[in-house]
């Protein structure tokens, strides 16, 4: 009885696909063909939004709800082919979609975000580079020489972050050291005349200033300060150095650089040293 | 007077901040000197001085090896120039410096 049973689940079963296996393919083929016509859209809306110059996390945005709506058409039009009802498709997506929107409000203030988005340039730890693209798990940021980094989110949760987008503005300092023998008020002059004079140094936050930061031992440290636009700040920089090292080149104001006196007795003469006499043994 | 206003004073008066750099070179059309400016006037202006004077180096380094002198596409009398179309110093010299200068 039982062997007869099983044979009548079988025989069931084999007349189901016999009827029914044809639909089922069709449905598989629409759900495969689908995605993969899912990826090109997804790779060629890419490429089309990339020439409007839009932001990377718009492109991402953007590309995102297309592929899900597509996808769930395709979903949508398989279940349709196997034959359910579309009322019941239609319902099913909706409360679906309901159900989606009501977890990510309720629990995205929980979620802890990662302090950059797309395309900001960013420090982690000793990593500084530009982010790419953020998952779930980890953020994909490429570095100035070239390297793709994959840095998983729980060190960038737990780890001192540097984004350099969150101000327009970056200080860039210029600290030169002169002899003791040079003229201050010359040097800082002239230090002040290079970064006023650069088109890219701006007079907010704060004026291009210079100090006289400490009598060091080899050098007066001399420290300019000036405020530019983040995006400026590195060629900025380093042309300000450059600019600074030829022009007092030019003024006659030596930058000290460390050296030691080192003073060479001959014979059997020594200093004397807190009144003891020496000799040479 | 302000601080402010003493500022301001102190801004247009000492020392010259311009605002955009131009390379000023001129080159021979049809037998005749034409004055051009890179990058153009009708596009926005170098930041830089010194990338402007790299610039014009450059565009003399590359006349010269590649064009004998007054022939078309040599580029002579090229230095940099303020926003106002002024010439400015060298900044490596500090003086007024023109590569491949020529009596026109």
């Amino acid at each position: 009885m039982e062997v007869t049973g099983t044979f009548e689940k079988y025989k069931e079963m084999g007349d189901l696909i016999a009827s029914q296996g044809q639909t089922f393919v069709i449905a598989l083929v629409i759900l495969v063909v689908g995605l993969i016509v899912i990826k090109q859209v997804y790779k060629l809306l890419r490429l089309l939004l990339e020439r409007f110059a839009l932001k990377q996390q718009t492109i991402s945005t953007v590309n995102n709800i297309v592929c899900i709506i597509l996808l769930v058409l395709i979903v949508a039009t398989a279940l349709e082919h196997l034959g359910m009802n579309t009322l019941v498709i239609r319902r099913v997506i909706f409360l679906v979609s309901l159900a989606v929107i009501g977890i990510i409000a309720i629990f995205r203030p929980l979620i802890p975000t990662l302090p950059f988005k797309v395309g900001n340039t960013v420090k982690v730890g000793d990593l500084l580079g530009k982010i790419e693209a953020t998952t779930l798990l980890n953020t994909r940021m490429r570095t100035f020489d070239g390297r793709t980094v994959f840095i998983p989110n729980s060190k960038i949760v737990n780890d001192f972050v540097i984004n350099y987008h969150f101000t327009k503005t970056r200080r860039i300092k210029v600290d030169v050291g002169i002899r003791y023998d040079q003229d201050i008020l010359k040097a800082k002059q002239i230090l002040e005349t290079i970064m006023i004079e650069d088109p890219r140094v701006l007079l907010k936050p704060a004026r291009p200033m210079v100090y006289v930061l400490s009598m060091a031992d080899n050098c007066i440290m001399l420290g300019g300060r000036c405020w530019v636009n983040n995006l400026k700040y590195w060629t900025t920089r380093c042309e300000l150095i450059e600019k600074t090292k030829l022009r007092f080149d030019q003024e006659g104001i030596t930058i000290a650089f460390p050296q030691l006196d080192v003073h060479h007795y001959h014979g059997d003469a020594l200093p004397e040293f807190h009144g003891e006499k020496t000799q040479r043994s | 007077m302000k601080v402010s206003e003493a500022l301001k004073v102190i801004d247009d008066g000492w020392v010259k901040k311009p605002k955009g750099f131009r390379v000023h070179f001129q080159k021979q059309e049809n037998s005749e000197w034409v004055t051009e400016y890179s990058p153009g006037e009708q596009e926005n202006a170098l930041d830089s001085d010194v990338v402007a004077w790299r610039l014009a180096w450059k565009l003399a380094e590359a006349s010269n090896s590649n064009t004998p002198d007054n022939a078309d596409g040599a580029f002579v009398n090229i230095y940099v120039v303020d926003d106002s179309g002024n010439p400015i110093k060298y900044y490596a010299s500090n003086q007024f410096e023109v590569f491949n200068r020529r009596d026109i």
